[in-house]
């Protein structure tokens, strides 16, 4: 019996102005292989199925545990980690692209900075006085530890954007990740000092009206975290908050 | 006088500390990371971080949480930092739980705390599974907050390359390749913290992250640093085998009552709900009935060898063993561990609450690293190191959780003598060595990207990890290391002749990682050459044709120099700070 | 600093730009759009379907619930205050939020996706089909407000054409799911119902209020098309 093998179909693109192309790879199948185990492999052999030389391929990763959120890619159309993509369980050929909704940098790779300017510009963050020692911080109890922790697992991979049809460039729309985070950081105790300008900001053009509740980003999501309850809650504060500016001038 | 500049290199917990006090002190940062920081390998630190704050009424204290530290360390440590860390470590978990990070609570709503191996006590506080992502999102939000004013500029995507010294070996600043464009370029700077991580790719497979390659520490040390203790690697007794990598099983597993087995007779073929109880054999707890499951990292890890290649008692005959969980009800488990139960489910496939995992161990973390005193100032002057990438806290084995605080601490005393060593740092005289170190590393880059050779860089990474992971993990005998080295200068010898598939000039992942891998090559050799001079057994450094510590001799710190001569490294040794606690023979089977 | 000289490097297409903290109006109208789709234009529809259903009573009923809403003050402000500006703006914002909106149900076709295209469809739909009711019924032939008697009539004559009962089917369907489904949203986005299980429930709830409002709709329909509307329709004679 022939060694069974693993079909993978790449897309290619040397820089951003450079033409896509398909390139078609054959490996020796192991158990356990996941696409990002393939891709190093094609690394240490950078050939074709049809024999033709080519270049490693390069593409984001980083921790292969999905906690890092790197190698966000599609594959067989769909947003995902590629290191928690196991072969076995994929169709193939695999067909895998980078994302689309990002700028392409090169192969499998994207720039996704945009992620965390948007962070910056919520306040994304608990402002401390100081990390000097000042004794300990606000008292939580366990239900509200249990309602933020898995909003604080986000892990930046920018799924929800890609797969959110509203988050495109004529929308500007700023996603579903950067919402969830307001909801966080409005939760906290000492967080909540700048509620009213995180509300303030996600009001602004690219804010959580521009979610059309497809609900993509909330499917995708590899750390299944409360997205369209996050975006419920926010946008409700974000009017609440725009009503109360009104009535008061 | 305008404000210091300060250039801290990489973005994990140690540097992010280091950049959060500068930025507070008023100093500027550029701060360096291969990825962006909140991508960085702390993220994949589990179990949690221990702090005596003897919230449990245990009695515990930081004298305790001190003793055990070096205790578990094999009186490795230099007592004074370690001191200090334990000391300090109850208010730096005071300060992450203001900064927001969602801590698991009692019904009071105060901190919990777990235990974890090597200790007694409930000392580690936790949230979830994931505690260094909680904790490196925490520091990341802070650094982003001094972003916003302009303290902080990130390049994010840039390599460090090397030091920038000037003409009296005084550091003035770094060379870094832009990973995208290709661009190399100097920057200035009056000190430089190097926070770069562990070593783990040079074992191939590790439960490290892609990028801790060890390059930075490397070209350091190739410039002139000391790297200490580098023999000490600690192997995790309880990671998942996998084809890319090695994924970690917390020890928290075995802090919720996670219990190790495997069937008592060899090639016991029943699946594991068939074999009754007594027909388990919980090494660990029959051996060390005290600790039982959470034993330190190091002796669990030899005990699991040893059933496994002594006793012939793997799962199916493999190198695996059970970590069972699945007597614990759902809900417990859902609550504490869910985190790193979902990793195993989804890259394994089986789920954890059902079946016991089968698991091995895997190359986890470095205990040595850059020489430093306990300023954390290398012995170049203005380059400083903290966390997984200097030597300081950890001995010859690292406890549970005690390296998330070890990365902290140490960045937070980097950063303020960083800011106190460059205030008082006289002017550079001419360009402080910039145009000549960037000629040396565009030299570099240039004999690398026409190079003619035959040598593929992965394949022969692949090699190198295959050799130090036979030769210098768990068990290690004089003449592998010895092959280890020999294999190691061929290694080299045939990198010369690397050739590269890819000669863009833009993205290229190969190029970047040639250059890693020729600084992975030097570093190898320091660990391969200390782990050979070292005939004794101590923490995770383990002969067994020299079973016993052997304080006369080696109660030391390894010093590596480099030499560039085909010989390898200079090594030199120094002794231990050990005014504070006595050295005792450390035994898990019976009370200390 | 230094730098080595290096080739020219491509750049960056510039991709998602930023949230635009604080700046611009699109809040507001979009959160008007949302809003008026269920007040007045939900109402409105909820109104409207219930004085059709006066049609199965027979044409004089009918022509009495014409003439009563036609009696009610200032109804020629109303009308535009309350219904045709309103629709034309909900109208209007709704396909220039379709037209920035990028459809992927190729790649993943699951439920909440679904309804986020259907609820496009359907927009549009009722968008021509209000704009070809609106000026047939009101604008074109005989003058309702002024022969409310003669209702029914106009009503039973434009639908003996098979195209356009088909048309009208189609579009009580369109408007009746575009609706619900809208309730839904509605009551999502502003945080009515923030949470999953709360969202599920709401969901059953707005697919029995469209089942219910379509049906009342297409039993109008019926009325005017039916055995005996013919007759009905006939007996009423334009003065």
């Amino acid at each position: 019996m022939a060694p069974k093998t693993v079909q993978l179909e790449i897309k290619r693109q040397a820089s951003p102005d450079a033409p896509a192309v398909w390139e078609k790879f054959e490996l020796e199948w192991r158990p356990g292989m996941n696409v990002i185990s393939a891709m190093m492999e094609i690394a240490t052999n950078p050939v074709t199925a049809d024999g033709q030389a080519t270049t490693p391929i390069t593409y984001d990763s980083n921790c292969l545990e999905e906690i890092c959120g790197s190698c966000a890619m599609r594959i067989n159309g769909k947003a995902r980690m590629a290191c928690s993509s196991l072969v076995e369980n994929l169709e193939q050929p695999i067909r895998i692209e980078p994302l689309s909704k990002f700028p392409l940098v090169r192969d499998l790779q994207v720039d996704r900075s945009v992620l965390f300017e948007n962070l910056m510009r919520v306040k994304a963050w608990v402002p401390v006085d100081g990390t000097y020692d000042l004794g300990s911080g606000p008292r939580v109890f366990p239900q509200e530890q249990e309602a933020n922790y898995p909003l604080s697992n986000c892990i930046s991979c920018t799924c929800c954007m890609e797969v959110c049809p509203q988050f495109n460039e004529d929308t500007g729309f700023v996603g579903a990740a950067t919402i969830a985070q307001v909801k966080l950081f409005n939760n906290h105790p000492t967080g909540k000092v700048f509620k009213e300008d995180r509300l303030r900001a996600l009001a602004g053009d690219g804010g959580v009206q521009e979610c059309g509740f497809a609900q993509n980003c909330v499917e995708v999501c590899p750390k299944q975290i409360p997205l369209t309850n996050a975006i419920s809650d926010v946008s409700r504060d974000v009017t609440i908050q725009k009503v109360k500016d009104f009535l008061r001038g | 006088m305008a404000a210091p500049k300060i250039i801290v290199v990489g973005g994990g917990l140690a540097g992010l500390a280091a950049v959060i006090k500068i930025a507070e002190a008023g100093g500027t940062v550029d701060l360096f990371s291969i990825v962006p920081v909140k991508r960085s390998h702390s993220v994949c630190a589990q179990g949690g971080i221990n702090a005596a704050k003897n919230l449990k009424g245990e009695g515990d204290t930081t004298d305790k949480h001190f003793d055990d530290t070096i205790y578990g360390g094999d009186f490795l440590a230099n007592q004074t930092p370690v001191k200090a860390m334990c000391e300090a470590a109850p208010g730096i978990i005071d300060l992450l739980d203001r900064m927001g990070v969602p801590f698991n609570r009692t019904p009071e709503g105060l901190l919990d705390f777990r235990r974890f191996g090597g200790t007694l006590y409930n000392r580690t506080a936790f949230a979830g599974a994931t505690t260094g992502q909680q904790l490196l999102y925490a520091l990341d939000e802070q650094v982003r907050r001094h972003e916003s004013t302009g303290h902080v500029n990130k390049y994010e995507g840039w390599e460090f390359l090397s030091a920038v010294l000037d003409s009296k070996g005084v550091a003035r600043g770094i060379t870094a390749l832009n990973l995208r464009t290709m661009e190399l370029r100097s920057f200035a700077a009056d000190a430089i913290i190097i926070a770069t991580g562990g070593i783990g790719a040079i074992f191939g497979k590790s439960t490290n992250s892609v990028v801790c390659t060890g390059s930075a520490q490397s070209a350091i040390f190739q410039q002139g640093a000391y790297y200490a203790n580098g023999e000490f690697i600690q192997v995790h007794p309880t990671a998942i085998p996998g084809e890319d990598k090695l994924r970690l099983m917390s020890e928290s597993a075995r802090g919720e009552g996670g219990r190790v087995w495997v069937p008592r007779t060899v090639g016991d073929k029943r699946p594991f709900k068939q074999i009754p109880e007594s027909d388990r054999f919980y090494f660990l707890e029959e051996w060390y009935p005290k600790y039982g499951n959470l034993v330190p990292r190091d002796i669990a890890t030899r005990a699991i060898h040893k059933v496994v290649y002594e006793h012939h008692l793997g799962i199916d005959g493999q190198p695996m063993v059970y970590l069972d969980l699945t007597h614990i009800d759902r809900a417990t488990l859902n609550r504490k561990l869910e985190g790193i139960l979902e990793i195993y489910e989804k890259f394994v496939g089986d789920d954890p609450r059902d079946v016991p995992m089968k698991i091995f161990p895997g190359m986890h973390y470095t205990m040595g690293g850059l020489w430093v005193d306990f300023n954390q100032m290398t012995n170049i002057p203005g380059i400083f190191a903290a966390g997984e990438c200097e030597y300081q806290y950890h001995g010859a084995n690292r406890l549970g959780a005690n390296s998330l605080v070890s990365c902290i601490f140490g960045g937070f005393r980097s950063g303020p003598n960083a800011m106190a060593y460059a205030r008082s740092l006289p002017a550079a005289e001419g360009d402080g060595g910039h145009a000549a170190e960037l000629a040396r590393q565009a030299e570099i880059n240039n004999n690398l990207m026409t190079n003619d050779g035959t040598e593929n860089p992965f394949k022969l990474w692949r090699e190198l990890g295959e050799t130090m992971s036979k030769h210098a993990t768990v068990v290690r005998y004089n003449k592998g290391l010895k092959q280890a080295d020999e294999k190691i200068v061929e290694l080299q010898e045939r990198f010369k002749q690397v050739n590269l598939s890819d000669k863009s000039q833009w993205a290229n992942t190969s190029f970047a990682f040639a250059r890693q891998l020729g600084n992975m090559l030097e570093l190898s050799r320091v660990v391969v050459g200390g782990a050979l001079l070292r005939d004794e057994s101590r923490g995770a450094h383990y002969k067994p044709d020299f079973p016993e510590r052997n304080d006369e001799q080696f109660l030391k710190t390894t010093k590596a120099s480099y030499t560039g001569s085909a010989d390898g490294p200079r090594f030199e040794y120094e002794a231990v700070d050990i005014q504070f606690i006595k050295p005792r023979p450390r035994r898990y089977d019976a009370t200390k | 600093m230094a730098t080595v000289q290096h080739p020219s490097t491509p750049s960056l297409r510039p991709g998602v730009q930023p949230l635009r903290a604080g700046q611009g109006t699109s809040f507001l109208w979009r959160k008007l759009h949302s809003l008026l789709g269920i007040v007045p234009i939900g109402a409105f529809l909820v109104e409207h379907l219930l004085s059709n259903f006066e049609a199965l009573k027979g044409a004089a009923a009918y022509g009495t619930q014409v003439r009563f809403l036609n009696s009610l003050p200032l109804v020629r402000g109303l009308e535009w205050a309350f219904i045709f500006l309103p629709i034309l703006y909900h109208g209007v914002y709704g396909v220039y939020i379709w037209l920035r909106g990028k459809s992927n149900i190729v790649y993943y076709p699951w439920t909440g996706n679904w309804m986020y295209l259907a609820q496009r469809y359907t927009g549009l739909i009722a968008i021509v089909y209000i704009g070809y009711h609106v000026a047939t019924q009101r604008f074109l032939g005989v003058s309702l407000p002024e022969n409310p008697a003669y209702a029914f009539a106009k009503v039973h004559n434009e639908l003996t054409n098979p195209l356009i009962l088909a048309f009208y089917v189609i579009a009580m369907i369109a408007v009746c799911w575009h609706f619900a489904y809208g309730i839904w949203l509605f009551a999502a986005k502003w945080g009515i119902t923030p949470g999953a299980t709360a969202r599920v429930r709401f969901g059953y709830a707005c697919l029995v209020l469209g089942i219910v409002l379509a049906g009342i709709g297409l039993t109008s329909i019926y009325a005017f098309v039916g055995p005996g509307s013919a007759a009905q329709a006939a007996a009423v004679q334009l003065h």
